[in-house]
C-alpha cells in the first residue's frame, strides 16, 4: 500500500497544468489507493493482537460462547462424524478444556491440511484442533500449546506392500513414486531422507492419498500411523504399513502433536496449557483419547519447548 | 504486508517447473481440443442419424457440465474401472475434450460460412467428397475461425489451474506448495499472475499474427 502516500502529492502539483481528462484519472487513482490504504489498515487492526499484552481473545470468546476450530477432516484427528457432528482427537479434548474456559459451544471450520496456519493467521478460526505436528517451520508462523500426543509415521501401500516399504530409505532405495499430503510433516520427512522434491506427489488429503495408492498413480502415501490406519478401513486394495519414526539429523524422531494459536495470543494459549495438563496428570486426556485408537504409547512426555527448537 | 525479493528468487525453480506444466497442458490441450472438435463437427454433419444423433447428445453432455466434475470423474472414478493415466495425462485429455465441444461449435459455424456455391462447383468439377473436404471447403473454413479459436486457447490458459486439484504441479499447484512450505502467499501468487498476463498477451499477439495472415 506505499503508492496511497506518494499519489495524492503529485495530483496536487501537476493537476492544475495537464488536461482535465488526466487530472480526473490521477484524483481517481489516489483515491483508490487512499481507500486501499484505509481498507488495509481496517484489516489490519483487526489482525493485530486484540488490545491488552498476551491478546483478549478468551474474553471475547467467553462473551460469544463459542469457538472456532480449525480441522482437516482428517480420522482420527479432527472430522465430520456421519451424524454431521464435529469430532475426532482435538475437537473432543478442545470441547472439553473450552467448557472449564468457560466457552460452551465449538463450530468447527474444515480446510485443508496445508491452509491450517494460514487460516489460523488470518482469523478464519481461533485455535488449529486437527493433530499439527509441532515443529519449528510452524513454532516460527504460530505457537503451540503443550503436545496433547505423540505420534509416528507410516505407509498406505498397496495390499500385501508389493515393494517391501517399511521406512523412507525404502522408499528411496525401491525407487517408489511417493505421495504425501499438502501441508504434511511427512513431506520434509521425506526430503531428509534423500527424496527429490521435486517428484514428491502433493495430494488435498489421505482419502485422495490412499486413492492414487489404489489406482497405482504412486507407491507409497505417508501419514501419521492413526491417519493411515483409519484411512485404509475405506479401501479393500491398500493397507497401512506398521508405524516408523521418521529420521531428522540421523536420529529417529518422535513427533508430538498440540493445538495452535495466533502469535499474539499467549492468555489463552497459557489458559488453555493449564487445562490440559490437568487433564493429562488425571488420565483424563487417555480416557477421551482412546475411543479415536490412542492408547498408552501415544501419551506423549515432550514439550513444545524442545519440539520447536528441532 | 511485506514484498520480499528473496521470496521471489527462491520461488523461481517452483516457478520455472509450474510454468512448464502449465504451458506443455496448454500445448497438448489445444492441439487434442482443436483436432478433437473438428472431428466432432466433421462427424455432426454425416448423413445418418446413427452417427450425428449420438455424437450431438455426447458432445452437448460434455459441454453442459463443469470441467472440475469431468476432471473428478476421470481421475477418481475411472480407475474403478481399471483405467488410470497419469494425472497431467487425465487433465490434457480432460480439458482438450471438454474444450473441443466448443471449438467443434466455431467449426460449424467456419463450415456453414462457406458460400453454397463453393459446394456446387466442387459437386460440378465431380470432386470426390474426401476432396472437397480437404482443399475446397476446411481451408477456407478454418481461415475463418482462426480468431474465434485463438479466444479458446486463452480461455483454455485460464483454466489450467484446476488442474491443481487432481494433482496436476502448474503453476498455481506450485504457488500454493511454495506457500504451505514458507507462509509466503504474495510473493508466488503475484508471480504467477504475472506469468498469466504475460502469456497469455503473448498468445494473443501471436494469434493476432496468425490472423492477419491467413485472413484476407
Amino acid at each position: 500500500m506505499a503508492p496511497a502516500t506518494g499519489t495524492p502529492r503529485k495530483t496536487g502539483r501537476t493537476g492544475k497544468t495537464r488536461d482535465p481528462s488526466r487530472r480526473a484519472l490521477l484524483a481517481g487513482a489516489s483515491a483508490l489507493a487512499t481507500a486501499g490504504a484505509l481498507g488495509a489498515a481496517g484489516c489490519s487492526r483487526v489482525a493485530s493482537a486484540s488490545g491488552a499484552e498476551g491478546g483478549e481473545l478468551l474474553d471475547r470468546l467467553r462473551a460469544q460462547g463459542i469457538v472456532r476450530l480449525g480441522i482437516a477432516g482428517e480420522i482420527p484427528f479432527g472430522y465430520i462424524d456421519t451424524d454431521g457432528e464435529l469430532t475426532g482427537e482435538g475437537p473432543e479434548v478442545a470441547k472439553v478444556i473450552f467448557k472449564r474456559l468457560g466457552v460452551e459451544r465449538v463450530q468447527p471450520v474444515p480446510t485443508e491440511f496445508g491452509s491450517l496456519i494460514p487460516g489460523l493467521n488470518s482469523q478464519q478460526f481461533d485455535v488449529v484442533s486437527a493433530g499439527m505436528y509441532i515443529n519449528p517451520e510452524r513454532c516460527a508462523q504460530v505457537i503451540f500449546s503443550e503436545p496433547d500426543h505423540q505420534m509416528l509415521d507410516a505407509f498406505v501401500v498397496r495390499k500385501g506392500n508389493p515393494k517391501g516399504l517399511v521406512d523412507y530409505a525404502d522408499v528411496i532405495r525401491a525407487k517408489a513414486r511417493f505421495a504425501t499430503g499438502s501441508g504434511y510433516a511427512q513431506i520434509a520427512h521425506a526430503i531428509e531422507a534423500g527424496y527429490p522434491e521435486g517428484d514428491i506427489v502433493i495430494v488435498p488429503d489421505q482419502v485422495a492419498g490412499m486413492n492414487a495408492v489404489e489406482a497405482g498413480r504412486v507407491d507409497v502415501f505417508a501419514g501419521t500411523s492413526l491417519t493411515t490406519r483409519e484411512v485404509v478401513k475405506k479401501s479393500r486394495r491398500t493397507e497401512a504399513t506398521k508405524a516408523f519414526a521418521a529420521r531428522v539429523d540421523g536420529e529417529p524422531r518422535v513427533d508430538g502433536a498440540g493445538f495452535a494459536f495466533r502469535p499474539a495470543e499467549t492468555n489463552l494459549r497459557d489458559a488453555f496449557d493449564v487445562e490440559l495438563r490437568k487433564m493429562k496428570e488425571s488420565g483424563e486426556l487417555l480416557r477421551v483419547l482412546r475411543p479415536f485408537g490412542f492408547t498408552k504409547v501415544e501419551m506423549t512426555e515432550l514439550t513444545t519447548k524442545e519440539l520447536c527448537s528441532g | 504486508m511485506s514484498w520480499d525479493w528473496n521470496a521471489v528468487v527462491d520461488f523461481l525453480p517452483h516457478f520455472r517447473d509450474g510454468l512448464l506444466v502449465t504451458l506443455q497442458i496448454l500445448a497438448l490441450g489445444s492441439v487434442v481440443s482443436f483436432v478433437l472438435g473438428l472431428v466432432w463437427a466433421l462427424l455432426v454433419r454425416t448423413p445418418t442419424r446413427w452417427v450425428s444423433w449420438p455424437v450431438g447428445v455426447v458432445t452437448e453432455f460434455i459441454r453442459n457440465t463443469p470441467l472440475l466434475v469431468q476432471l473428478f470423474f476421470l481421475f477418481y472414478v475411472l480407475p474403478e474401472w481399471g483405467l488410470t493415466f497419469s494425472a497431467l495425462t487425465t487433465g490434457v485429455f480432460a480439458i482438450g475434450l471438454h474444450y473441443s465441444t466448443y471449438t467443434m461449435q466455431v467449426y460449424r459455424a467456419g463450415i456453414e460460412a462457406v458460400p453454397v456455391g463453393q459446394w456446387e462447383a466442387a459437386t460440378a468439377l465431380n470432386l470426390p467428397v474426401g476432396r472437397t473436404w480437404a482443399v475446397v471447403i476446411l481451408p477456407q473454413a478454418v481461415r475463418r475461425v482462426v480468431p474465434a479459436l485463438g479466444n479458446y486457447v486463452i480461455s483454455m490458459l485460464k483454466d489450467t489451474p484446476i488442474l491443481m486439484v487432481i494433482t496436476v504441479p502448474e503453476m498455481l499447484g506450485e504457488a500454493r506448495l511454495y506457500a504451505q512450505e514458507t507462509f509466503r502467499f504474495t510473493e508466488p501468487l503475484t508471480v504467477i499472475g504475472v506469468a498469466f498476463i504475460l502469456i497469455s498477451y503473448l498468445a494473443s499477439l501471436l494469434l493476432r499474427t496468425l490472423e492477419r495472415r491467413l485472413v484476407r
